[in-house]
């Protein structure tokens, strides 16, 4: 395990963020240690105490943690466990810092309460540089950062962000925290000093005088005691849980039925009735008017409405809601939208890039003169890509149950965003925020789509319109058909070679940049001359954040380009990438050692070829090779190898999974995925033609993890998906001779 | 009035017979364990045996189900609980990760072992690829088969987390 | 996860814009067929059964099962079945555009009241290697009527 010999920034990053009373304390009624990360400087957090430790002899020991009189610890975690083990993650991070015997640590989903803001998060996305702000600033920065954060409900789980900014900059501190606060009121029950008093497993030790308790003995008393706004935190080499495949704490109610997702709430004391919905088909439509005679007369029918920009059938059951819904027959209003196909998109998007030309547009990243150079240049070649519209398409389709009554509105449902949900809900039927009460289980899946909320709007509409409690349910036609969207796009791409095929100038030009700003540079090579623009066009479908984002289309551009413009120089394309990566060791590591994993350099097996393709994205260089054999005519993928720089990796196996579901749910979009059009309205409607990749398809996935040891960490949730798109292409085209510009890639083939 | 077993227990729902098993499972006896993903028999999430055979529950009339035996997750475990290989090998192999497809792809291996304790990649490739994870646990799956099925060993012991 | 600018103003817009806009909405219209618990009888129809349109409208009721994978719309495109317009009559594995089983497409089978009958009351075991794994009519009720309302919806069925 590497040391993290940038342990000492960190401590000076966390003493310059982290001032007087950014970490609060104080004592529950009836005894306990209280400490929060407040979000207000000195709020004192007893208000949540209701909340939170609500059985018999629980002490929340902070708005993190609690301690009840078993001694077991309970992490609070603010994100919302959809899959990528954040719940766990989190958790042993917390209880590392705390030296708390894991087997007795618990999990419990933070509420949906203001005071779970996670404010490292938004200041992770918002302004990085502040956890460096120079002293005179912070207190400003903390003040008005946090009150941002609260206020534009910033409880949010994406960006593959948990780890890099409320474990390292949260949970651990909290750990840390309460860790010192138990050993000072041991020292003074025992009268001895702080520093000859050890802990580990949720013990608190000191040897000389042959005293030791369980940390419950000490809890109330630990509130008593001063509190260090900066704790030390652990070096790496101090880890005992951080950095270690420690087994997923939700796993087991996972494998035997018991795990609750937002489509399994059964409220207690709630005669549930169930919805089905038909949205609009093409985005911006009305319902205006419906005919509902035939489905008034069906079994199990309760209410039909026509909400306005949906229609929904109430039923005894979901399924004979979703019977009956089928036989209203509904006028929409018309769209006045241009785009009735995707060639139509595709045409507008041409457009906004023949309008920009060669000099028009915003520029997005420039670096040197690429325009002179271009022109200047031996040769030039000239690529242009495109990327289809995708849906997010979770396991667990869109749904909320919502009840309205009494002045309050109870919901619950899988979400990533429970305050924004909140404010949403509570601005749609008329609340105050703190009478909407979200309860959030785990999500069956979301890849960014349950960062909108229309469907919890939707559900609490239904709710306070008939009076009922009810699970409204989105089918996976609706799902798919009337959702948010990975944004299409074209990108036209031109590069410059010196006489000796020295790459000299790169430029690109697209319509779509949405985040993360970086996503289409390729900042890391060491091209004198870069030049990217965007000309930005509307978009027929909404957007929404699909995993990676950006990077999930540019990835596939950038990397494909330069592959192309590896074989345009005559070259290895991951020689040529490395040749370029002299001044991005981290990079440069990377690729050799997928090269050597992966037998780059060895003859191919028969039939067989190999593509690369290497993007650093939410702080995380990967790597990826995949081997296909084209012998068929058709691409059947064989060997799948990733290396992953993350700086450092707090749970390898849990990384592993992650990227290998980022490279999955990439390869299904390459392969696969592709939304069209007709009328304006989304053809594919389910998994028979939106189709998946299944167990036959995915071969071997082999992932190596480099610790580089840098501070900060990086993600892991998205970073696996931007190469496999470009890494199956360059395959292709290695084995083929095609180059693939245009997903998706199975029908090219067919 | 539909009569079946549900889990080695005699139950009788009124349900309209053409609704299918899932619903009748999930929202008339509150077994939330097998899970609704497409409604047309594609991603396999619902996952139940019929007489000990795999069926799509979401395509299955509860009509169907008369007289016969409907197991779901919550009934392919011991009476107290206790795992079965195949979930054991889905917790030493750290499979599910949001989880959700788990259920059904439990329900179709454990199917696939009980009818071929000793299969091959292809085996399992026609057995399992009714089931969709999106989360893309494919080779985590054959893995926990293989393991369950003696083939491979479990992952390494994880590293001691009591006395570290 | 939508990635704010650098200045805080712009990060509270964009966070909040991130989060959707929800205009209030009125309801347009609310039929209310029942409440919740009322008992309704249900007509179960014991001896001859359905008859006449009683018959087509609990047939079209029953379709709806079907209607995850097929289609009955007159020239709409098949979709995870294949379109049953006409289906009466037909040759087995004749519709167009549409990747029948070898099964089905090889068993010289013609669509009647019997075939049907044969079919759907266990299509697995009516024709092995039929795709069609999913969408048994057990209920012989139930698959009367909906045979009754396919020959509906095929030319020259007279209803």
């Amino acid at each position: 395990m590497n040391d993290l010999t940038p342990e000492k920034t960190e401590r000076s990053k966390l003493a310059k963020w982290s001032r007087r009373g950014f970490i609060g304390a104080g004592v529950l009624a009836g005894g306990g240690l209280l400490i929060g990360i407040g979000v207000r400087p000195g709020n004192p957090i007893g208000e949540l105490a209701p909340k939170v430790a609500g059985g018999a002899g629980e002490q929340l020991v902070n708005s993190w943690v609690k301690i009840d009189t078993n001694n077991i610890v309970t992490a609070i975690v603010p994100h919302c466990e959809m899959g990528q083990g954040a719940h766990s993650v989190l958790a042993q991070m917390l209880a590392d810092e705390l030296d708390a015997a894991w087997e007795d640590v618990r999990v419990m989903q933070a509420p949906a309460d203001g005071s779970y803001v996670v404010s490292a998060a938004a200041r992770l996305f918002a302004a990085p540089f502040t956890l460096n702000a120079a002293d005179w600033i912070k207190p400003t920065w903390d003040g008005v950062f946090t009150q941002i954060s609260r206020a534009a409900d910033v409880l949010i789980t994406g960006g593959s962000s948990s780890i890099r900014s409320t474990g390292q900059y949260q949970m651990r501190v909290a750990g840390a925290a309460a860790r010192k606060m138990l050993v000072g009121a041991a020292a003074e029950s025992w009268g001895v000093p702080a520093d000859e008093i050890t802990t580990r497993n949720s013990t608190l030790t000191h040897e000389a005088s042959g005293n030791s308790a369980p940390y419950s003995e000490f809890a109330s008393a630990a509130a008593e005691q001063p509190m260090d706004q900066t704790p030390q935190l652990k070096t790496a080499d101090q880890y005992r849980l951080m950095g270690r495949s420690i087994a997923r704490t939700d796993i087991p109610a996972k494998i035997n039925g018991t795990a609750e997702f937002g489509i399994d709430a059964q409220p207690d004391g709630l005669d549930l009735s169930y919805a089905a919905v038909v949205r609009p088909p093409v985005p911006g439509t009305r319902a205006l008017s419906m005919d509902a005679t035939r489905a008034q007369e069906m079994g199990g029918v309760l209410q039909i409405l026509n909400m306005g920009n949906f229609v929904a059938v109430v039923a005894d059951s979901y399924w004979q809601a979703q019977q009956a819904i089928g036989m209203i027959s509904i006028e929409w209003s018309q769209s006045d939208s241009p785009v009735k196909t995707m060639d139509d998109q595709f045409a507008i998007f041409a457009a906004a890039l023949d309008e920009a030309g060669e000099d028009g547009g915003e520029e997005a990243a420039s670096r040197g003169d690429a325009a002179t150079a271009l022109a200047e240049a031996a040769t030039t070649i000239d690529a242009e890509y495109r990327a289809p519209y995708l849906a997010h398409a979770p396991m667990e389709p869109l749904n909320c149950t919502a009840h309205v009554a009494d002045g309050k509105c109870q919901i619950w449902t899988s979400t990533q965003v429970p305050l924004m949900a909140r404010s949403e809900v509570a601005s749609t039927i008329g609340l105050a925020a703190d009478d909407v009460i979200i309860h959030h289980p785990y999500l069956g899946g979301a890849f960014g789509r349950r960062l909108g909320s229309e469907y919890v709007a939707m559900a609490a509409r239904v709710a306070q319109a008939t009076g009922y409690p009810v699970k409204l349910i989105w089918s996976r036609e609706e799902d798919t058909q009337k959702a948010l969207y990975r944004c299409a796009d074209l990108c036209r791409m031109r590069a410059g070679f010196s006489q000796d095929g020295v790459l000299t100038a790169y430029s690109s030009i697209f319509t779509q940049r949405h985040d993360p700003a970086e996503a289409s540079v390729p900042a890391m090579y060491d091209i004198a001359n870069t030049k990217v623009r965007v000309a930005e066009a509307a978009l027929h479908l909404p957007f929404q954040a699909w995993r990676s984002v950006d990077h999930s289309q540019q990835g596939f551009f950038v990397e494909s380009f330069i592959d192309e413009i590896a074989h345009a120089a005559g070259a290895d394309p991951l020689d040529y990438r490395l040749a370029m990566l002299a001044n991005a060791p981290r990079h440069k590591a990377v690729l050799e050692r997928v090269a050597e994993i992966s037998g780059w350099r060895e003859p191919a097996a028969d039939g067989t070829a190999k593509g690369v393709a290497i993007v650093e994205s939410f702080g995380t260089i990967v790597a990826e090779v995949i081997e296909v054999d084209m012998s068929s005519g058709s691409p059947k993928m064989t060997n799948i190898w990733a290396v992953c720089d993350a700086g450092y990796v707090m749970n390898p196996d849990g990384f592993k999974n992650q990227i290998e579901g980022g490279i999955v749910f990439g390869l299904t979009a390459a392969m696969y995925g592709e939304l069209e059009l007709r009328d304006g309205a989304i053809i594919q409607s389910n998994f028979h033609d939106y189709k998946m990749l299944r167990m036959e398809d995915v071969p071997d996935i082999e992932v190596a993890i480099i610790d580089s040891g840098d501070v900060p960490i990086g993600g892991a949730g998205e970073p696996g998906l931007p190469p496999a798109a470009p890494a199956l292409a360059n395959a292709i085209f290695a084995a083929s001779g095609t180059r693939i510009r245009d997903l998706p890639i199975a029908k090219q083939f067919a | 009035m539909a009569d079946f077993i549900l889990n080695g227990e005699p139950v009788s729902i009124d349900a309209d017979p053409n609704m299918p098993i899932l619903w009748v499972v999930r929202e008339k006896l509150g077994l939330s364990g097998t899970k609704f993903g497409c409604g047309i028999a594609q991603c396999g999430a619902c996952t139940v045996h019929l007489d000990g055979q795999p069926v799509r529950s979401c395509s299955t009339a509860v009509s169907q189900a008369e007289g016969r035996e409907v197991t779901t997750i919550e009934g392919v475990g011991g009476p107290e609980g206790e795992l079965t290989r195949v979930q054991q090998a889905w917790v030493s192999e750290q499979v599910p990760q949001c989880g959700y497809c788990q259920s059904g792809q439990i329900m179709s291996a454990t199917a696939l072992l009980r009818d071929n304790p000793n299969p091959t990649d292809d085996d399992i490739d026609a057995a399992m690829s009714g089931n969709i994870c999106r989360c893309g646990t494919y080779t985590r799956i054959r893995r926990a088969i293989k393991v369950a099925a003696g083939q491979v060993e479990p992952r390494e012991q994880r590293e001691n987390v009591g006395e570290a | 996860m939508h990635k704010p600018a650098i200045s805080a103003g712009l990060a509270l817009t964009i966070l909040l814009t991130a989060c959707g806009s929800s205009e209030p909405q009125e309801v347009v219209e609310q039929i209310v067929v029942r409440e919740p618990g009322e008992v309704v009888t249900e007509i179960v129809e014991e001896g001859d059964g359905a008859q006449g349109t009683d018959l087509l409208a609990l047939g079209e009721d029953a379709f709806q099962m079907c209607t995850g994978c097929h289609v009955i719309e007159e020239g709409a495109p098949s979709s995870a079945g294949p379109n049953l317009h006409n289906i009466m009559g037909r040759v087995a594995g004749t519709a167009e555009n549409y990747p029948y089983s070898e099964a089905l497409a090889t068993s010289g089978l013609t669509w009647d009241e019997a075939t049907l009958d044969g079919f759907l009351a266990d299509p697995g075991g009516y024709l092995p290697g039929t795709d069609m794994l999913a969408g048994a009519v057990r209920d012989d009720e139930s698959r009367r009527a909906v045979i009754a309302y396919l020959a509906s919806q095929s030319s020259g069925a007279g209803e």
